[in-house]
């Protein structure tokens, strides 16, 4: 018995079976559909097509508005607190008709944030999330520099493609 | 015909010498890309799709125009094909580094020996049995000769190929040697045992072959060992297991996976060749693919039907009346030659390395015994039906 199992490799027979399977599903699916979930392979064309994210991706930093269109931070700096990095710095203030605080200022410097989620985490009002923003290089220091106000660096534009983006043409 | 002249016999000889190195450096890189390929497809990945450049580059507009159109099928399996352009520029213009303490000499020809005696091989395989066409009528000195199948047709062709495929393993071992450094050397001394070992198989399972064709002559063994003429219906027995111990000896004198210890890039860096760079480097990689089409020719010659259709002498089922099937043709060759290299990746996606004792263990206490039972099968259905 031992001995026929010796002749006859079978595992390797097995082995070969399965990378001929995939080889063959790959083979004949890769250059058909142009849909996803047609396709059996895992490589993402990246710059031709847009890549697909896992849902719990942590990209860059957005501030959340309410249905009412109002910022639903409330300052309670808790974010700030954790932060390990400590690149989140907010400023109080008050507005007209709100009884919470209202941050006047929300800044966000990038360029030292290494994405954690502490932050998300921690707020227990859901006005911060992690957008699945990834092609965050850029030139200069000051693009890394976000902010309530501006264009290009600006907190609550929902998933602003960064500047330099190759997906952008 | 009258006889060729002297200098009719140098051009054909030249002319067909100049058409199979064609053929070997256009498969050559094909088998490169061939290689990334099929792994990555084994892998469930797509393999090289792009070669570097800007995004303005080549590849990057094709690839952008193949998504912008859908993507068109067949010619989006070639994508990644530039870059074997590119890496035969890279092996061609990269600076060619000889280690101080090096064995000058020794070290430059290792890679040459290494490379001749894989091209060398290549001269007394036969890839058609018989002319395969003739040279136009109107051509000056040349016109009306045959073009053979094979560049020399060698009575002993077995014999010859088989001396100069291990003068390959000279080219290894001087070429660690002389690179004076300690994962050269270790690579050399294992690629020497392995290659030592391996031989015998090797050896003993194309007996059989011989056994059963009566000839060392590669056209005759050829045909008759597929055809089937002459030989017991049972003799696809002993073909068909020396089919499978001549390949897997031939992973083994290749250096291919799962036998490629010479190369363990996790023990020896990478090997006999740690110190080899540029073309140098370049002809040992040239020595191993061309080695391996060299295994797969002689594999499909002996034990996989050649130039017939069928392999294990079964080609006597279809009667040669038949067109096309029935005949020998250039194009079944090349076919089984390509299927063949395949399983090469193939079995290269699959399986891991073999540890060292376990590679001489599969060597002597497996496939010699059972060469050797084959041999005797051989024999025995040789003389008794
Ligand atoms: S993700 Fe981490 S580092 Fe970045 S802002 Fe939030 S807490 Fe700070
Ligand atoms: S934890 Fe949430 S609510 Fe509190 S300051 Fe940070 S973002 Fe605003």
């Amino acid at each position: 018995m031992r001995l026929l199992k010796t002749l006859i490799p079978g595992d390797i027979a097995a082995g070969l079976m399965l990378t001929g399977k995939y080889f063959g599903k790959v083979f004949f699916s890769a250059n058909r559909k142009k849909v996803r979930a047609h396709l059996k392979h895992f490589t993402q064309e990246y710059p031709e097509i847009p890549v697909r994210l896992a849902p719990r991706f942590r990209g860059r930093l957005t501030l959340l508005k309410d249905e009412q269109g109002e910022i639903k931070c409330v300052c309670c700096l808790a974010c700030e607190k954790i932060c390990p990095t400590q690149v989140i710095t907010i400023e109080k203030g008050k507005m007209e008709g709100r009884k919470m605080p209202y941050p006047v200022r929300y800044d966000f410097e990038m360029e030292r944030c290494i994405f954690c989620e502490f932050c998300v985490e921690s707020c227990g009002f859901d006005s911060i999330i992690l957008n699945h923003q990834f092609e965050l290089a850029a030139y200069n220091r000051e693009d890394f520099s976000l902010g309530m106000e501006g264009l290009g660096q600006n907190m609550f534009a929902p998933s602003p493609v960064g500047k330099y983006s190759v997906a952008e043409d | 015909m009258p006889p060729m002249t002297l200098l009719q016999t140098i051009a054909m000889g030249l002319i067909q010498i100049v058409a199979v190195l064609i053929v070997v450096f256009i498969m050559v890189p094909l088998l490169t890309f061939a290689e990334r390929k099929v792994i990555g497809y084994a892998q469930v990945r797509l393999g090289a799709t792009r070669t570097a450049g800007g995004r303005k580059g080549f590849t990057a507009s094709l690839n952008r125009g193949m998504w912008a159109m859908g993507k068109v099928p067949v010619l989006s399996f070639f994508r990644g094909l530039p870059v074997f352009v590119a890496d035969a520029v890279k092996l061609i213009t990269k600076e060619d580094i000889i280690p101080a303490k090096a064995d000058r000499a020794v070290f430059t020809l290792a890679p040459i020996l290494s490379v001749v005696a894989a091209f060398g091989v290549f001269s007394a395989i036969a890839y058609y049995p018989g002319v395969m066409f003739y040279m136009p009528k109107s051509w000056p000195l040349i016109g009306g000769l045959p073009f053979n199948g094979a560049i020399a047709d060698v009575n002993v062709g077995l014999l010859f190929i088989l001396g100069l495929a291990s003068v390959g393993v000279y080219g290894i071992v001087l070429g660690a040697w002389a690179s004076n450094s300690k994962y050269p050397l270790l690579g050399g001394l294992r690629s020497a045992a392995q290659i030592v070992s391996y031989e015998v198989p090797l050896t003993l399972s194309l007996l059989p072959a011989v056994i059963l064709a009566g000839t060392l002559n590669f056209k005759d063994m050829s045909v008759i060992l597929s055809t089937g003429q002459g030989m017991s219906p049972l003799a696809v027995i002993p073909l068909f297991i020396g089919f499978f111990i001549y390949t897997t000896c031939g992973f083994a004198e290749t250096n291919r996976v799962p036998f490629d210890l010479p190369e363990a890039e996790t023990e020896l860096v990478a090997g006999f060749h740690t110190e080899y760079s540029g073309m140098k480097f370049g002809f040992f990689y040239l020595a191993e693919y061309a080695n391996m089409i060299v295994v797969s020719c002689l594999a499909t010659a002996f034990f996989f039907g050649g130039y017939y259709l069928l392999p294990f002498g079964l080609q006597r089922i279809i009667p040669a009346s038949v067109p096309f099937l029935g005949h020998p043709s250039f194009l079944f060759f090349m076919a089984k030659v390509s299927l063949l290299l395949f399983v090469f990746i193939w079995v290269r996606a699959t399986l891991p390395r073999y540890r060292y004792d376990q590679l001489m263990d599969v060597g002597w206490k497996y496939l010699i015994p059972l060469s050797l039972v084959n041999l005797f099968i051989a024999a025995v259905i040789r003389y008794a039906f």
